[in-house]
């Protein structure tokens, strides 16, 4: 188990997604990263349909744990939970049901250099290309606070510049490490995204 | 002293007790007793006793009394009325105490008469009579013992005949032990594994034959039951599971595997009890299953040992020069009569009671899944598979957790274990037998399972014990781990040879180890002691340990060297060139390979020499700057003592 850190690459005017993601694929292979397989990450969106207050839930997987499922609310709760939580969701499609058109997710190539994992994926929501994230995995370590500063130089080197950890990783740097941050962190992500998407549709 | 008088009543107290007392009050006193009547109330409460001495003159003097009495009482008639009771009390018992007195006279003294027993008549005796009674009494003895033989002769008949209620006891004997069920008119019952887990196709189905009644008591053959069992034609006859290991010269015996003739075992006879045909037929099924379950493991197999599987045989190497053989051998007593002389059987009954265990415990695994027992999910998953979802186990993870191994790979660990355990046990012992200079002694852990086992070895030299180099082997599957004294690990292969160098190697840094204590002891100081000394050849293994020491006096200094391969303890004695005034017996020592008897006593004898003859010798002469011997140190200059 690492630490993970999930950076959203910006796409720049006048190049295709799949441009960018090859244009950094060369960079890590020159890195000496190594080819380990592809890796997919979705994310599916519940709501309550009884309450007043509409709660809604994210049901997330991530082909780095094949055998889990994640279910994060609005407030941040996070559940990981067997596979069969999805068989659950739809016993309970009276009172969640899932939001049309929202299953994003974020596919890609996986990259082994030594002791990190690099994952260059492509977002997708509907269909439709939205960005590029980078997902850094730093294996032997697992406090964040400890190796930020090695996946920082990671990531410089990947001509990635960020000044800060990402907003969902900050609160848990002192703690032990666990996959639920990683798909906080992608979460966001994918909520950026999302209302990034919904913003440039014009209103009707 | 007159006081005021005070009148004092003197009165006596009653006398008379109070016999009643009215209502009224009034009380009314008991008569006194006259004085006639007083008198004859005091001599009612006389005791008299007769004297012994008036013996003779007791009819006289009763008389006497008598007369006297009446004497008295004659004229005193009436007032003496009381005393006549009296008076016929003493006579009775006057006469009573006589009639005593002459008895017991009669048969103490026997003077005039004796007592005689009275001789009774003896009882009528009518022998009819009693004749009669004893007959009664027997035939009642001879009722109770008739009808007890009666009871043991009819259960006696019952187990032996062969009546229908026996087919029906022996039915339910049958299925006490055996799975039975009734399709149409027959009886069938399931030999297989299958309620116990065991998923081979091959099933097992008896049939339940009823023998009928054999009336004629003249026939040779004593059925022992009337039930009888059919057994399936391909599980007819004895099979057992042989494993063998053994060494084969040439690697490429694999190729020559013959097919085993099972050694002559006998075929159940036909009349067996039912029980044991079916248990026959049931463990001829059990090795089947085996069997089958191997091979196709051994043609299945992607690794890099190759097996072969020839007919009833499996081959399978397990080290270089060592192979493991397991067959099947099954004897329906069909097979032709061939006179081989039967090859000597080799059973390794360890690994094969290892090999039904094993699939007994697949059996078991495939029937007893773990908890939880979900409705909607998958069963016989572990409970760290389980928890692997909430856990967000890796990729990795699950791999490892998913990988189990097949039978085949299982016993084969377990023979390679077995292998290197019989190995190492081998080379300690032979290395102990031989060597008697440092005492080396195994003792074997009892805690060890068949994938695992320790030594510990401990070389001591003889009298100085409490100088021991201790070493522990942990045999594992096909490597040997030793942990050294210091507790560092060395990790040896397989190879005998690679065990033996690796204990000579230690016996050697024992010896020099040794050296040092002893050279502690005698005063001599060690300069410095190395395990792993650079001067010399390198040799194939091992290191050649040195030890630097120095006389009381500072005047000599000894270097030992003890390099393993050799097994050469060399000394270099440094007393500038005065070395050959020292007996050359001293300085060439053990160049060849065998080993002296006691090294150790050798040396120390060695040291005591040198001490005596460096006393003996003028310091001046023995030091010198242009130092000899092949450490090429410069020799440190001290001050004459």
């Amino acid at each position: 188990m690492g630490v993970s850190c999930v950076f959203s690459y910006p796409v720049p005017e006048g190049l295709s997604g799949a441009q960018v993601v090859e244009v950094l694929q060369k960079q890590v292979e020159t890195l000496g990263g190594i080819k380990a397989g592809t890796f997919l990450v979705d994310c599916e969106t519940y709501q309550s349909v009884m309450l007043n207050t509409p709660k809604t839930l994210h049901i997330l997987h991530n082909s780095e744990h094949p055998a889990s499922c994640f279910a994060i609310l609005d407030s941040g709760a996070t559940l990981v939970a067997d596979t069969l939580f999805n068989g659950l969701m739809s016993n309970l499609k009276n009172y969640y049901q899932a939001r049309k058109g929202a299953k994003i997710e974020s596919k890609g190539q996986r990259f082994q250099l030594s002791d990190f994992v690099l994952k260059i994926g492509s977002v997708s929501l509907a269909g439709s290309m939205k960005g590029v994230l980078v997902e850094v995995e730093y294996c032997p370590s697992v406090i964040a606070g400890d190796c930020w500063n090695l996946l920082k130089e990671l990531l410089q080197s990947l001509k990635i510049n960020v000044a800060d950890p990402p907003r969902s990783l900050k609160p848990k740097m002192d703690e032990i490490y666990t996959p639920a941050v990683t798909m906080l962190q992608y979460l966001d992500h994918f909520n950026s995204f999302r209302t990034a998407a919904a913003m440039s549709q014009p209103p009707r | 002293m007159a006081a005021p008088s005070v009148s004092v009543c003197v009165e006596a107290a009653i006398e008379n007790p109070i016999q009643e007392v009215r209502y009224d009050g009034q009380e009314i006193h008991v008569t006194p007793l006259s004085m006639s009547e007083n008198l004859s109330k005091l001599a009612h409460k006389i005791n008299f006793f007769k004297d012994e001495s008036e013996e003779k003159g007791k009819p006289t003097s009763e008389g006497e009394r008598e007369t006297d009495e009446e004497k008295v009482l004659a004229p005193f008639q009436p007032s003496l009325w009381p005393w006549d009771s009296v008076r016929n009390k003493l006579k009775s018992a006057l006469t009573e105490i006589s009639v005593l007195y002459d008895v017991l006279n009669i048969v103490k003294e026997k003077h005039y008469m004796v007592t005689d027993p009275v001789s009774q008549e003896a009882p009528e005796l009518k022998a009819p009579l009693q004749m009669i009674a004893k007959k009664k009494s027997l035939v009642i003895v001879c009722k109770i013992l008739n009808t007890g033989a009666d009871r043991l002769k009819d259960i006696q008949a019952e187990m032996g005949s062969n009546t229908p209620d026996n087919f029906l006891w022996e039915l339910l004997q049958l299925r006490k032990h055996w799975r039975l069920k009734k399709v149409q008119n027959t009886i069938l019952g399931e030999l297989s594994y299958k309620s116990a887990g065991s998923r081979f196709w091959q099933g097992g189905t008896f049939e339940v034959l009823k023998m009928s009644d054999l009336a004629a008591e003249g026939e040779a053959t004593n059925k022992k039951s009337s039930l009888d069992v059919s057994i399936p034609s391909e599980l007819e006859g004895v099979a057992y599971i042989q494993v063998e290991v053994k060494s084969v010269p040439d690697l490429m015996d694999l190729t020559s595997a013959t097919l085993k003739m099972p050694a002559s075992l006998g075929a159940v006879p036909p009349d067996a009890y039912w029980q044991q045909k079916l248990e026959t037929a049931h463990n001829v099924l059990f090795c089947k299953e085996l069997f089958a379950q191997l091979a196709r493991e051994a043609v299945q197999v992607k690794g890099t040992t190759p097996h072969m599987v020839v007919g009833n045989q499996i081959l399978t190497n397990v080290f270089p020069g060592i192979q493991l053989s397991i067959v099947l051998c099954h004897y329906t007593g069909k097979e032709k009569k061939v006179n081989l002389s039967p090859p000597k059987l080799d059973h390794n009954h360890v690994l094969e009671h290892s090999l039904h265990q094993l699939l007994r415990k697949e059996h078991s695994n495939n029937l007893n899944t773990s908890p939880p027992h979900p409705a909607n999910a998958m069963l016989g998953m572990s409970k760290r598979r389980r928890l692997a979802g909430p856990q967000a186990h890796s990729r990795q993870d699950l791999i490892q957790m998913a990988h189990s191994e097949s039978m085949l790979v299982q016993i084969l660990k377990q023979t390679k274990h077995a292998v290197l355990r019989l190995r190492s046990m081998h080379v300690i012992d032979q290395l102990a037998s031989s060597l008697q200079d440092p005492l080396i002694c195994a003792h074997w852990s009892c805690l060890n399972n068949s994938l695992e086992s320790s030594v510990r070895v401990s070389i001591t030299s003889y009298c100085y014990e409490t100088n021991r180099t201790p070493l522990i082997l942990i045999i594992g599957i096909d490597t040997i781990r030793v942990v050294v004294r210091e507790g560092r690990t060395c990790v040896l292969s397989f190879e005998e040879n690679e065990l033996r160098d690796f204990l000579q190697w230690q016996i050697c840094q024992h010896h020099v180890q040794s050296v040092q204590s002893l050279a502690k002891l005698h005063g001599w100081q060690v300069l410095s002691a190395t395990v792993s000394s650079g001067h010399g050849d390198i040799e194939p293994y091992g290191t050649t340990a040195t030890v630097m020491l120095a006389s009381p006096k500072g005047n000599i200094r000894n270097d030992i060297t003890y390099d393993p391969v050799d097994k050469a303890l060399m000394f270099h004695l440094q007393t500038a060139w005065r070395r050959a005034k020292i007996p050359s017996t001293h300085t060439h020592n053990m160049s060849e390979n065998k080993q002296t008897v006691s090294a150790h006593s050798k040396c120390k004898q060695q040291i005591a020499a040198i001490q005596e003859n460096a006393n003996k010798r003028p310091v001046h002469e023995l030091w010198d700057s242009s130092s000899h011997g092949l450490s090429g140190a410069n020799a440190p200059k001290r001050p004459k003592h």
